[in-house]
């Protein structure tokens, strides 16, 4: 009998600690912003909840932030710098891919951009901002694009393209390191097949090589986008979600009512809503992207 | 052994669940500074002293080993920057975890940190202790910027009015009158006067270089309200219905015709400015001044010996350095003078355990010793003379390195800090509206009638959900009479 009770609680006890792990990691930290999220608590006011408020502060969220502008931008920030960095990072990792000279200089110079700190990142690229001797701001002069007297990231139709531009300097290495591996992951004999069945240039791409490295192109876009989601470090170095609210993300927003404003309860039904829409466009593109995969 | 020893799985969910729920208790509950007596002065070894990247930083941290010398206590000197200064206080405090035993305190802060019992009022401690001389704190620096419901919650250590900053030979070359040096003489220094000149500035040349008329701060949502709320003030702009005269009553006042017309003039300011000012920081539009292209602008007082520099604290001396002076603020016509006043003070956490060590180093940063000796560094061309302190302003050896000190104190005695940026409760929430309004207005995607209609929805939004409108807690009569009498029950 003894053995047979001891069989019965073995499964659990393996289970254990990653129940444990997982109560810890994310069912304890959610209760607690879900439960904050319906009291008033701004610690301009008080260190602990003053009162329940219902969905009051979901509604706050719309009528005292500027949580839609933050979410145009953010969306826009998410799909065009992961379609951006994803292509760019395809057609570096394909010359890659071509034995050409000093590729192995390239693969070494590739992985550096990566290991910076966003915020290094940001304030490298805000001096190459600047309008009067900045990097860039000369070299879109030299080849005949103005730049306003406010600078590309004091104009509101520029400032967030102009963070973008740093995310993807900063990215499109990690994309391309990521995808090199996986074409290399082709053997050469599905490769020579190809050809041998007339597969060539643009076809051998499309129909051979990028299906193959789906598996690699589909978790590194869901990676991405989750991250460009959370966009922040770049956003407070460069522009400060300025001008207005051109720049400013979800992330920003959810640093300036939590961090600088102190209203944990807007602040946490912010964040509820925040991963639910991340939740959502995750499932919903894992049910697309990852539909012959077991799951 | 039975069948009682099995586990069935709901068993074990209630096991487990139990146990969360401890584990989320536990978390729930925030470690407790213990409460007891501070440890004597005398056996106190050293203290740490949290203080914001500001141009009195690097002042004190010259002069520090002499509290060390004078005390036998050492200080740790952290610096931070503005947000993460905040952040980490409000956090330290939150989890009651003793981070410092002193700490610089914005005037913006004294109401959430004293009425969240995060730092103690000072009262106690400068009545039993003459040395403090409170006497000699400007009257309208302490209302300001150091007290919070008949309290005196910090002591400053940098106080700053605003003033204006104009290039002597350009306006020689121009004919154009020279801003005012004395209240006296400043009955017709007003705002449309200051307008007309920067028209007449603007787009100058001036040996080879064509001149801004002015420069403005235009990066949200501090810095901007910062320079604005002072032009705001002086055209009448108010932000609530009452405060912080009793009783309160938050209502928005902010889309007055006073603050429109305040903003529109703001905005013609920033016309007049160089374009890329919609993004600049405190330090980005003083530093321009310095670079030569701007004829005039108002702003904080420190920019009086900063912009003596070529940069922002570059120790590097500016080429407009023999060319510039300072003047008066200007008025709205038909309107008293009101400055903005600002600056850092010190405040003691209540979860300190050293308070007498940190007493100590309070009343001697803030002291006129220490503050003198501040003045005299020579680092970066002399960076400190953000006196409170009347007696620092007669100071002869003072005078002689910053000539322009009657001038300052004439602009800290038309002060009041209170009344151009109120320090109610969540004024960083309302700050970061206001600011953001502002700057759109700057970049031509609000009129100022816009901006402040906006404005004036948002405040009732935040204002309403922070159960502030209406307002139901209670109010303080908060006017500098109130704080003249309180200095004066002090003093002794």
């Amino acid at each position: 009998m003894r053995r047979i009770a001891a069989t019965r609680w073995q499964p659990y006890l393996f289970l254990l600690p990653s129940f444990l792990l997982l109560v810890l990691l994310i069912i304890y930290p959610t209760f607690f912003v879900v439960s904050n999220s319906v009291y008033f608590w701004n610690l301009q006011l008080s260190p602990v909840p003053l009162q329940f408020v219902g969905l009051k502060n979901f509604e706050l969220v719309f009528t005292a932030t500027p949580f839609v502008d933050a979410l145009r931008n953010t969306l826009l920030l998410a799909g065009v710098g992961t379609l951006l960095e994803f292509w760019l990072g395809m057609g570096i990792a394909l010359l890659l891919s071509i034995n050409l000279r000093g590729n192995s200089l390239v693969r070494a110079l590739l992985i550096m951009p990566v290991t910076l700190a966003p915020v290094v990142t940001g304030f490298l690229f805000r001096y190459m901002y600047y309008r009067e001797g900045g990097f860039l701001t000369w070299l879109l002069l030299s080849v005949g694009i103005p730049v306003s007297e406010r600078g590309l990231l004091g104009e509101e139709s520029s400032a967030l393209a102009s963070v973008l531009v740093a995310d993807i300097w900063q990215w499109t290495p990690y994309a391309a390191i990521l995808l090199y591996a996986g074409l290399l992951s082709i053997s050469d004999e599905v490769k020579e097949a190809a050809r041998v069945d007339g597969a060539a240039g643009w076809r051998l791409f499309w129909h051979i090589l990028l299906p193959l490295v789906r598996p690699t192109a589909a978790i590194f876009v869901m990676l991405r986008f989750m991250q460009l989601f959370n966009m922040f470090d770049l956003v407070l170095v460069l522009t400060r979600g300025g001008p207005g609210t051109a720049s400013r993300t979800l992330a920003y927003n959810l640093y300036q009512e939590g961090l600088a404003n102190y209203n944990i309860g807007i602040a946490a039904a912010m964040t509820v809503l925040i991963v639910l829409l991340v939740t959502l466009l995750i499932n919903v593109y894992i049910r697309f992207a990852f539909k012959e995969w077991e799951w | 052994m039975s069948m009682q020893s099995a586990v069935s799985r709901r068993q074990f969910l209630k096991v487990a669940a139990g146990s969360a729920a401890l584990l989320g208790l536990a978390g729930c509950v925030a470690p407790v500074a213990p409460a007891g007596s501070s440890a004597p002065a005398a056996a106190v070894d050293s203290i740490r002293v949290l203080v914001v990247g500001d141009p009195f930083q690097f002042a004190l941290e010259k002069i520090v080993d002499n509290f060390a010398e004078q005390s036998g206590v050492q200080v740790n000197l952290e610096s931070l920057s503005y947000d993460a200064l905040n952040a980490r206080l409000a956090t330290s405090f939150v989890s009651g975890a003793s981070d410092a035993d002193v700490v610089t305190v914005d005037q913006m802060w004294n109401s959430q940190y004293y009425d969240n019992q995060w730092i103690v009022a000072l009262d106690d401690y400068i009545a039993a202790d003459n040395a403090t001389n409170l006497g000699d704190f400007i009257p309208e620096v302490l209302h300001s910027l150091n007290t919070w419901r008949g309290h005196i919650v910090t002591l400053p250590i940098a106080s700053y009015a605003q003033g204006v900053m104009y290039r002597t030979d350009v306006y020689e070359a121009l004919g154009l009158a020279a801003p005012p040096k004395t209240a006296a003489e400043a009955g017709d220094w007003t705002w449309d006067a200051y307008l007309e000149q920067i028209g007449q500035l603007d787009g100058q040349d001036v040996n080879g270089t064509t001149l801004h008329g002015t420069v403005v701060c235009g990066a949200q949502p501090v810095p901007v309200v910062h320079m604005y709320s002072q032009l705001g003030a002086s055209y009448g702009a108010r932000w609530f219905q009452q405060f912080p005269e009793a009783p309160w009553d938050f209502t928005p006042t902010i889309n007055s015709p006073e603050n429109i017309a305040g903003l529109a003039a703001y905005k013609q300011l920033y016309d007049r400015s160089p374009d890329e000012a919609i993004n600049y920081v405190w330090f980005d539009a003083g530093t321009r001044f310095s670079q030569g292209d701007i004829g005039a602008f108002f702003w904080w007082t420190p920019y009086f010996y900063l912009i003596k520099n070529n940069g922002y604290m570059t120790g590097e001396l500016s080429t407009i350095v023999e060319s510039y002076d300072v003047g008066m603020l200007p008025h709205a016509a038909g309107r008293d003078p009101l400055v903005s006043l600002g600056g850092w003070s010190l405040g003691m956490p209540s979860s300190t355990q050293k308070k007498d060590a940190a007493w100590q180093f309070i009343q001697w940063a803030t002291g006129t010793e220490a503050q003198k000796q501040m003045a005299l560094v020579p680092d970066y061309n002399y960076q400190f003379s953000d006196f409170g302190r009347r007696s620092l302003y007669a100071d002869a050896d003072l005078r002689a390195i910053y000539p322009y000190l009657d001038v300052q104190l004439e602009l800290m005695g038309q002060g009041n800090g209170k009344l151009v940026r109120p320090p109610m409760p969540i004024y960083t929430s309302l700050e970061a509206v206001y600011g953001l309004n502002i700057n759109q207005v700057l970049s031509g995607g609000l009129t100022p009638e816009q901006g402040l209609a906006t404005t004036d929805t948002l405040f009732r939004n935040v204002l309403q959900g922070n159960f502030m409108l209406p307002y139901q807690f209670e109010s303080y009569n908060d006017t500098l009479e109130s704080t003249q009498e309180l200095i004066a029950r002090l003093a002794g």
